[in-house]
């Protein structure tokens, strides 16, 4: 049986910018290759000025590479025909803000082929999904800078995509904005939606992401499954509740007896400060 | 996997996309309130009636004057509206797409690039059909009226004077001639021609340029410098006859072949005098900026296929 076709798949990608005359290009992104399969959640992360973003036009054909090939679902990203199944969110989208979020919505997905009642449907449907059912009539000149983010995912996933790519989706988003993109990814994934996201915040990475990339001076330094790169091999973690005083002696006693085990660490384990901020704004736990 | 096809969803084809993104300039520029300068316009067309001209013939000639004023008055201020909307609308139009990335989200969707340009242009080719039309409406009402009005003051002069039929009904003719009429619409066609060809030129200097201003600044030097193309022409054309050098020829052939020539538009200013363009004239004029329009609009596409955005 054949290998799937992957959604992404990027080969020995070199783009190099002109600067001036006398000085040599700069080159944003060195000899990158990566492949992300069908249905993963795959984080590129690495500093500012790593490449990230550049990696992402060049994917989208919005830049040609300088050498190297980008390829969607097996199509030349070159060629038009490779976005019919992209929903792409830039860094800090602002969109037309004459347009009102139906109106948006509209644009974008006639620019994809919907029409009618299909259209229709969907605007409605999208809106719910990122919750602006109320403000869909309302001019994006008045949205805050996390409305404009979702409107921004909704326009993404207009067409029903099967890869969305994001650019920093929940930069300048609020924390429960930030849980509320957190969850719609995680939801993505679970209809079978390959994402591409860019991200310099880790944490965020780490929650949704099954495949991460790291990126520094424009080459790939380390890739792979995230459990993988951030498991520690000879260690093993047991969260106990209810554990009284009289149970951690004797598990204390029991590691002690054993040959080349000892505690690392005990203690509470603490809660992160998100979710905190999350429990106390919004009265809901704020997730595993 | 979700790899259906929602119901409703088919690739789009160039001119449902040209179409969506032409109604979508045309909408962003009519809520970037484009149109108040029509105002300016209504003012200027109901001012020119007032105007009292310096009489230099008898004073059965003294109306058609009028009329001539006001036709002069208003087909001036349609071009200087609607040249400049054209060039300051489409400078606006991708630099500003950039500045906001919205550029970002709109070729991330299966837009071909000459799909967005041709958009682009079309809504402000609508901007300027819309705007035209109304100042063509105001300034035909005005003209309409103070015809109605110069044709009964010299019918009572001519009752006056004792003039004889034949007269009367000459002097008659010729004041209707100078009101409203299809020579009239055939020049605010020409109007519209110029301007598209403008926006066109626009367009194409956007795919370059750096800003709105160079882009402002640089179409209309384009404009004024294009008044002269027909003299470069013919300067080739004799093949510098006057002593005047190869390069000098050349440079002259570049600039004939490349800037389009503005002196067609001239007809303008004959219809304000009265005369009548035949059709065929006004036919070349409009497969001549056709012309224009698509050389130009290609030469864009040209240049921004290849854009790095």
């Amino acid at each position: 049986m054949s290998e799937p076709v992957p959604a992404v798949e990027i080969r020995h990608l070199v783009k190099d910018f002109r600067t001036s005359f006398r000085r040599r290009p700069l080159r944003a992104v060195d000899d990158l290759s990566l492949t992300i399969r069908a249905g993963e959640v795959y984080g590129l992360i690495g500093p500012n000025g790593s490449g990230k973003s550049t990696t992402m036009k060049a994917l989208l054909g919005l830049m040609a590479p300088t050498s190297g090939s980008c390829r969607i679902f097996g199509k030349d990203s070159l060629k038009v025909d490779s976005r019919d199944e992209v929903g792409f969110l830039p860094e800090n989208p602002y969109f037309h803000k004459h347009l009102t979020g139906v109106e948006t919505l509209r644009f974008y997905g006639r620019l994809c082929g919907l029409r009618g009642r299909a259209l229709d449907d969907r605007v409605v449907e999208l809106l719910d999904l990122v919750g602006l059912t109320d403000a869909g009539g309302r001019r994006l000149a008045g949205y805050s800078k996390g409305m404009l983010q979702r409107i921004g995912l909704a326009q993404a996933l207009v067409q029903e995509p099967r890869l969305v790519i994001l650019d920093e989706p929940t930069a300048g988003v609020d924390p429960v904005g930030s849980r509320g993109i957190r969850d719609l990814i995680l939801a993505l994934r679970d209809r079978g939606i390959t994402v591409f996201l860019c991200s310099h915040l880790l944490e965020q990475v780490q929650e949704v992401c099954d495949h991460v990339g790291i990126l520094c001076g424009g080459r790939i330094v380390r890739e792979g499954r995230l459990d993988d790169l951030i498991s520690i091999e000879d260690q093993t973690e047991i969260v106990i509740r209810r554990a009284g005083a009289d149970l951690v002696e004797r598990i204390t006693a029991l590691v002690g007896e054993s040959p080349g085990a000892s505690i690392v660490r005990s203690g509470r384990p603490r809660t992160t400060l998100e979710r905190l901020f999350l429990e106390t704004t919004t009265g809901k736990e704020g997730g595993a | 996997m979700n790899a259906h096809v929602p119901a409703g969803k088919r690739r789009g084809g160039h001119v449902v996309r040209i179409l969506t993104i032409g109604a979508h300039a045309f909408t962003q520029l009519a809520r970037m309130k484009v149109f108040h300068f029509l105002a300016l316009f209504a003012v200027l067309a109901i001012a020119s009636n007032f105007l009292n001209l310096p009489q230099h013939e008898g004073p059965e000639s003294a109306g058609a004057a009028v009329l001539r004023s006001i036709k002069s008055w208003s087909l001036g201020a349609m071009t200087l509206f609607s040249v400049v909307i054209a060039v300051a609308a489409t400078a606006l139009l991708i630099p500003k797409d950039i500045e906001d990335r919205t550029l970002y989200t709109i070729l991330a969707k299966p837009v071909p690039r000459i799909d967005y340009l041709a958009g682009r242009l079309l809504g402000v080719l609508l901007l300027l059909f819309v705007s035209l039309l109304a100042m063509d409406l105001l300034m035909t009402a005005v003209l309409q009226a103070r015809t109605a009005i110069v044709l009964g003051e010299q019918r009572d002069m001519a009752a006056a004077l004792g003039w004889p039929h034949d007269a009367v009904e000459s002097l008659l003719a010729e004041t209707r001639a100078a009101g409203p009429g299809w020579p009239l619409q055939g020049a605010v066609a020409a109007v519209f021609v110029r301007a598209a060809v403008m926006a066109s030129i626009a367009l194409l200097i956007s795919t370059f340029s750096t800003s709105t201003l160079f882009t402002t600044v640089v179409g209309l030097l384009v404009y004024f410098i294009g008044h002269f193309q027909a003299d470069a022409r013919d300067f080739w054309l004799q093949g510098g006859e006057a002593g005047e050098g190869a390069a000098a020829r050349l440079a002259s052939l570049a600039l004939a072949l490349v800037l389009p020539d503005f002196q067609l538009f001239n007809v303008i200013d004959a219809v304000i005098e009265g005369s009548v363009v035949p059709l065929a004239t006004l036919g070349r004029l409009v497969l001549a900026g056709g012309y224009y329009v698509v050389l130009f609009t290609l030469a864009s596409w040209f240049i921004f296929a290849e854009k790095e955005i």
